[in-house]
């Protein structure tokens, strides 16, 4: 069945969206918004993404991949934000496995061993 | 062998010529006596080494005491055990153990024969307190380190993450289940500090048991992740010993592998002791199952009088459920008895049943739906007891899990009465290459601190070089259970046994906390002792508090206790108002003078 991938921005349409996924694997990188040359204002997000994109394959067959564009710079930096407030995110990029307290915040992102291993630990 | 007193000259050019070839020809070659201790340390090094060695015993030898003689010329050693390896002269005991630890042994070992390098430096089996911190510690010294870590599920089935007992099914949780309690009674408290709010409080066990394990889960996973950081390779297997130097891991799928290492350190830990009475594996649950429980445990029955099964009772009622302790003999074994006894009545006077001097036997078997009859003999008569409970927690004490690990195979001793291993004061077994830490030594405090110091301190003496080995003496603890018992030092009945009564001096106090007034919760309860020893200065050698946030309490005069700490020292530290603490900085009324001392006023 393989794996599939969800691109989504701000936090409505990331619980819609994972909440429709429910029973399946539900892995969320957590990215700063991207400008329109697609780059993003988070140098760590931009470190990070081809490295979580390498080790997708290792997903167990039948994950959903969310790709979550979390909002501008000033909206990161809110500390109330709904992410923050939410999903107890700290920092960005955040890699995690949804439902579950597994997770991997900014330069642990940028180790594939640490990434496959949260794509391929229960 | 001539006769004893008749003068005889040696023949010592014969002597030496036979000790040298006696060198030459043996891989290594033991000058010993076969009724020496250290000689035989000695042949176990080598007998774990997997080493033939050839031993002369100079006490049954002729010419035995000559032969010592001669050694004494070649090597300016009187001594046995004298060891030469492929030649070299290394030693006695220690220089060989030495000799051992630093590499060189093996190095003059060397033919190629038996050297084959091995997978690790180091294998640790164990993931808990101490097997994490020594991985930890010894990779950062550069060494190439594998930790097993595997739990055996309980009858009932429950299981849990790396990080052992502490994180899963030990103090986390219980300090987290603890606040839960107090917090309730906070809530008690807060209507006569002025909140108001017209709904009755209510407690839900499996909102607390979600955050708990939720918790719980982020550090096994935090664990997992600072192990493969450090390139600490991490299996969740069953590791038992099949030869010398290798195990054999079973992954829960049954897959095998094997694997090697230099060095071995036992961190295996323990697990919850069974009664062995009909129904206890079936139908009672255990410290490894009432952190996870997915159903409120409802009217409990704790059998045990260990700090688990106190504390799992004192949080339990705390919550607001009908708890009782059926307790064989004394509470708190090995504790100070005054202060487990007040930790007792102020249980029983905040509701917690004790059926005291009775123990379960028969049936623990299936009452009404839902309900547990368990029957329970008097230790000290005829008299019988019977009720019914939702769920028997049992509590009687831990097992080290050393039995099935394959010990045997490589020689290792262990106590078999309580499976515990006996270690020197550098944490080694009597097999050399291996090491043992945390809850399994025989002998030591079975805390989570000290396993991760025993732990710590052991890389840095095998791998950075430092000989500092972990200090036992003084390791202060708490009990926590609804009264808090804080405490470092001796007891009152081993600082008399040990110094005599007569050598004392103890000093002592009720406290009533500030907190408590406003609520009017108990005074005369909450206690402070501290038992000086009167030929040293009045040094301060047992320190026991009994009430709130008595951990926070504690530590700090744990280190004061290091520094030497006196009582005129004590009464030099101007106290912190309002605190409890401060009580120890004024307590003046001994237990010899008989004085009363209730509280009256501020």
């Amino acid at each position: 069945m393989g794996w599939e991938e969800k691109q989504v921005r701000g936090y409505p349409e990331f619980v819609q969206t994972a909440q429709s996924y429910h029973g399946r694997p539900i892995f969320a990188l957590f990215c700063g918004d991207k400008d329109a040359e697609g780059r993003s204002w988070c140098p760590d997000c931009v470190t990070a993404e081809p490295v979580v994109r390498k080790e997708l394959p290792n997903m167990p067959d039948g994950s959903v991949f969310i790709y979550c564009l979390v909002g501008d710079r000033a909206y990161w930096k809110d500390p109330n934000n709904e992410f923050r407030k939410n999903l107890k995110l700290t920092g960005v990029p955040t890699l995690l496995k949804y439902g579950t307290p597994q997770k991997l915040v900014e330069e642990e992102c940028f180790k594939p061993e640490l990434v496959r291993m949260l794509f391929t630990e229960d | 062998m001539p006769p004893p007193g008749q003068t005889q000259l040696p023949d010592w050019d014969g002597l030496k010529l036979r000790v040298r070839t006696l060198i030459a020809s043996h891989r290594v070659m033991i000058f010993s006596k076969s009724y020496c201790p250290y000689c035989n340390k000695v042949k176990e090094l080598f007998r774990s080494m997997r080493v033939e060695y050839y031993a002369l015993e100079l006490d049954v030898t002729a010419d035995g005491p000559s032969i010592q003689q001669v050694l004494a010329e070649l090597t300016n050693q009187r001594t046995v055990p004298n060891v030469f390896v492929n030649g070299t002269h290394i030693g006695g005991c220690d220089s060989t153990y030495q000799a051992y630890h630093d590499g060189v042994l093996q190095k003059l070992l060397g033919d190629s024969k038996d050297a084959e390098p091995y997978d690790y430096d180091l294998i640790i089996i164990g993931g808990g307190s101490g097997g994490l911190a020594c991985s930890k510690e010894a990779a950062a010294l550069g060494k190439k380190v594998m930790v097993l870590d595997y739990v055996v599920p309980t009858p009932l089935g429950t299981s849990w993450g790396l990080g052992g007992t502490c994180v899963n099914v030990g103090c986390i949780p219980k300090k987290l289940m603890h606040q839960a309690a107090l917090l309730g009674q906070a809530l008690q408290d807060s209507r006569k500090y002025g909140w108001q709010y017209e709904e009755q409080v209510k407690h839900n066990w499996e909102i607390m048991v979600e955050a708990i394990q939720n918790y719980i889960g982020s550090l096994n996973w935090g664990y997992r992740v600072s192990l493969r950081e450090k390139s600490v390779t991490y299996l969740n297997s069953y590791g038992e010993f099949i030869e010398p130097h290798k195990i054999k891991a079973t992954n829960r799928k049954g897959q095998v592998t094997y694997h090697t290492a230099e060095t071995f350190v036992l961190a295996t830990g323990e697990r919850p002791r069974y009664p062995g009475i009909p129904g206890d594996k079936e139908y009672c649950i255990t410290s490894d199952d009432l952190f996870s429980l997915p159903y409120c445990p409802g009217k409990t029955l704790v059998v045990g009088a260990s700090y688990v099964a106190l504390e799992c009772a004192g949080f339990l009622a705390g919550l607001g459920l009908d708890v009782t302790v059926m307790v064989r003999s004394i509470l708190l074994r090995g504790f100070d008895q005054e202060m487990a006894e007040k930790v007792g009545a102020h249980m029983e006077t905040h509701g917690v049943k004790f059926i005291r001097k009775f123990v379960p036997v028969d049936q623990v078997e299936e009452g009404m739906p839902g309900r547990l009859k368990v029957t329970a003999k008097s230790t000290e008569g005829p008299e019988i007891f019977e009720g019914e409970y939702n769920t028997v927690l049992i509590a009687i004490g831990r097992d080290a899990c050393t039995r099935n690990i394959g010990l045997e195979t490589i020689g290792v001793k262990i106590n078999e009465k309580n499976g515990k291993v006996p270690v020197n004061d550098e944490e080694q077994t009597n097999v050399p290459y291996v090491y043992a830490i945390g809850d399994i030594l025989e002998g030591k405090l079975e805390l989570t601190p000290v396993a991760i110091q025993a732990g710590r301190l052991l890389a840095r003496r095998l791998y950075g070089g430092s000989s500092t080995k972990c200090d036992y003496i003084n390791v202060p603890t708490t009990v926590f259970t609804p009264l808090e018992y804080g405490s470092c030092g001796f007891t009152e009945e081993r600082a008399i046994e040990e110094y005599g009564k007569q050598n004392l001096e103890v000093y002592h106090s009720l406290f009533w906390p500030l907190e408590w007034t406003v609520p009017g919760r108990d005074n005369n309860t909450c206690y402070a002792k501290i038992i000086c020893s009167k030929h040293d200065n009045n040094r301060v050698i047992g320190f026991h508090v009994l009430g709130p946030n008595a951990g926070e309490v504690t530590q700090g005069f744990a280190a004061a206790i290091k520094c030497g700490l006196t009582k005129e020292l004590l009464d030099e530290t101007i106290g912190i108002h309002p605190t409890c603490a401060e009580v120890f900085t004024t307590m003046d009324i001994t237990k010899s003078s008989g004085q009363d001392i209730s509280q009256r006023g501020c």
